[in-house]
Parts: structure tokens; C-alpha cells; sequence
């Protein structure tokens, strides 16, 4: 397998890039509901991997943004309708969109909290926005409603790559998955 | 006394340099621009707090270590982390206990000078009934009737019983060193 895309296939870089952020996703969601039920104490470990977790979804968002602008995507499959091609690029745009806004709403709804974000322990972002209940709750608000947003358009884009290997029995699926392509007569 | 002037005057004289020698300056601590603050760690990230009401007598003389002395009483309901929750959980009996150990206490016993405007003293905090030793390091910088003294000071919660009890034992969620910054600024 390439590192890189070629015209018909992403190359391991963007597959690694996809599943690991894939991952660390389907994480985040199952740390955030288990904090969810936590006393104060219990809560605080919980959160802060989601917090570390989430810091490096942005991270790997960004240098995911930055290696599919360095090396273009594999084409769509021809011969679909239009709308379906709008529906794969608008909701490829809103998930990557979303892979940078949810965490960063995250990172600044602690700072609005006065709880810092650590990385691991490692190291401590910066707060850009000052403590204040009220910038708190709206931005709390906001992070849970993109995450959830995040979901609802990942399980849609999963149903459609599903629909295109299970009904089209095309390689759309397979082009993201290191395996061989189908080949025409399959 | 008249059949002595000189025996008075030499009286007098012991008396006004006795007093000099052997009490260092009493300051009174300006309220608006002197601050108490604490740097703790939470999950890996440090939060700073403040408590909004203490007091402290502060008798100091760069020159007469001896007959310095601070004595600070803080209001413990006074802790504000800017965060409303974790205040509440401060002021808990698992923390503070507010209610029933409303004061913490910290008194001076030797100073001990380190060059410059540098300074160190050994002293004893009461935290929830419990006295510890806790050391002080700070600077003073005295102009003309007034003086800024600024000092840090570390301590462990668990060794005073801040939420050494359940919940809040483990150090990965809270840390157990706590910094405590002050920024005093004094008048004669």
C-alpha cells in the first residue's frame, strides 16, 4: 500500500489519520457519558482524558487538514447523481469542521470554568477566555450540541459508505480500508 | 527626679533606645492592594484561587529580626477559585470545613536573613486544627513609610487533612502541594 493517495485508492497516511480520529471519537463520546453519572471526585480523572483525548483530535485534525492539502483526495466515484456528490462533500466539509470546532469549544468552555486544560499531564494550554458562568453554560451548550452534531453526520456518512459497498458493491468503502480493490467481475 | 537630671536623662535615653532596639516597626496592611492567593493542581493543570478576607499583623524590621513577627488569621469561607462548584466543595467538610475551622492561623518564629531584600522565616499553620511547620520565603522593599512584602510559601493538604478523607485522597485528581503567594503592601 502507498503512503499516499492515488487516483483511486487513500494512501495509509489518510487511512491511519481517518481510523485514528475515528477512535478517539467513538472515546470521547464514552468518556463523556460515563463522567456524566460521576461524583465531583471520581469526574475530575474522567474528563481530563477526555479533555487530552480531545486536544489530540485537534492535533491530528490539523495535520490531517494539512496532508489532504498536500496530497489530493482520491475523485468520488463517477456515475452518481448529483446530489449525492453535493451530500459527500458538504458532509466531508462539516466533519472536518467540526473536528476542529468541537475541541476547541471544549478547551474553551474549561477555561471559561477556570479548569485548565493539560494535555496528559504534559503540558498546559493557554486560557483565551476569562472565567464567567454564563460564557460556561453557553459554551457547554455549544460543545455538546456539536458533538452531537459530529455523530449524527458520522453515522449518515457511515450508512452511505456502507450503502456503497453492501448495494453499489463498488470500492468507495474498500478505498479507505487496507485491502484490495474489487475487482470489475467480483 | 530633679536630684538626678543626668540619671533621667540617661533613663530616658535607655527607654527610647530600648524601644527602638527592641521592637521592629509595626505596619498596617493595606486591604485593596494586598492579596492572598493559592496555586493548586487539578488533573494535571494548575487553578489559582484568592482568599478575599484575612488579616495580618505584621511587625518587621530588616534590622531587628528578632522582634519581627507575623501573625495572619484568614477567613477560610473567604476561598474564591472562580469557579462557584469548586468553591462549594472547598468550603466542604471534605476541605475546609468552613464551619467548623472558620480561621486558619499562621504565626512567625525566626527570620532569618539571605541577602538583599531577601528573606526566609520558619513558622507554624493551623489548617482544620492541625499545626504544621511551614516555611516562608520573601522580599521586602521598604520606600519612605511604606513597604512591599512578597512572599511564596508550599504546603501538602493531605498533611493538614484537606480532603485527605473518601473521595478527594488521590493526588492524580488533586495535587497535594499547594503554593501560597502573598503580596503585601504595608504602611507605617
Amino acid at each position: 500500500m502507498h503512503l499516499k493517495n492515488t487516483l483511486t485508492r487513500y494512501g495509509a497516511v489518510a487511512q491511519l489519520f481517518h481510523w485514528a480520529i475515528v477512535a478517539l471519537i467513538i472515546t470521547q463520546f464514552v468518556l463523556a457519558e460515563r463522567a456524566e453519572g460521576l461524583r465531583p471526585a471520581a469526574k475530575i480523572p474522567v474528563l481530563a482524558t477526555h479533555k487530552s483525548v480531545g486536544i489530540t483530535i485537534l492535533g491530528l485534525a490539523l495535520l490531517r487538514l494539512t496532508w489532504r492539502l498536500l496530497n489530493p483526495v482520491p475523485p468520488l466515484p463517477a456515475g452518481a447523481p448529483r446530489w449525492q456528490d453535493r451530500a459527500a462533500h458538504v458532509s466531508h466539509f462539516l466533519l472536518y469542521a467540526l473536528l476542529f470546532i468541537t475541541p476547541l469549544l471544549g478547551w474553551f468552555m474549561s477555561s471559561a470554568r477556570a479548569f485548565s486544560v493539560s494535555w496528559f499531564g504534559l503540558f498546559t494550554l493557554p486560557d483565551f477566555i476569562e472565567p464567567n458562568k454564563a460564557t460556561y453554560q453557553t459554551l457547554h451548550a455549544a460543545h455538546e450540541f456539536m458533538a452531537k452534531s459530529l455523530a449524527v453526520i458520522a453515522i449518515v456518512h457511515a450508512a452511505a459508505a456502507l450503502k456503497h459497498h453492501f448495494l453499489d458493491r463498488d470500492n468507495v468503502l474498500r478505498r479507505m480500508l487496507p485491502v484490495a480493490e474489487r475487482t470489475p467481475h467480483s | 527626679m530633679r536630684k538626678y537630671p543626668l540619671l533621667s536623662y540617661l533613663f530616658a535615653l535607655v527607654l527610647i533606645c530600648g524601644s527602638v532596639a527592641f521592637a521592629a516597626t509595626q505596619w498596617s496592611v493595606q486591604p485593596k492592594e494586598s492579596k492572598l492567593t493559592f496555586v493548586g493542581t487539578q488533573a494535571g493543570a494548575e487553578f489559582e484561587g484568592a482568599f478575599e478576607r484575612f488579616t495580618a499583623d505584621i511587625k518587621f524590621d530588616p534590622q531587628d529580626l528578632a522582634g519581627s513577627r507575623f501573625d495572619v488569621k484568614v477567613e477560610t469561607a473567604s476561598v474564591n477559585s472562580r469557579d462557584s462548584e469548586r468553591d462549594d466543595t472547598l468550603k466542604s467538610d471534605d476541605f475546609f470545613a468552613v464551619k467548623q475551622f472558620p480561621t486558619a492561623h499562621y504565626v512567625t518564629e525566626r527570620f532569618t536573613a539571605k541577602g538583599g531584600n531577601k528573606f526566609t522565616a520558619t513558622g507554624k499553620l493551623t489548617l482544620r486544627n492541625v499545626t504544621r511547620d511551614v516555611p516562608l520565603e520573601f522580599t521586602f522593599e521598604q520606600k519612605s513609610g511604606s513597604a512591599w512584602l512578597k512572599g511564596l510559601a508550599q504546603l501538602k493538604r493531605l498533611e493538614f487533612g484537606l480532603g485527605a478523607q473518601g473521595d478527594w485522597k488521590d493526588t492524580e485528581s488533586v495535587g497535594n502541594e499547594v503554593k501560597v503567594g502573598f503580596v503585601l503592601l504595608l504602611k507605617q
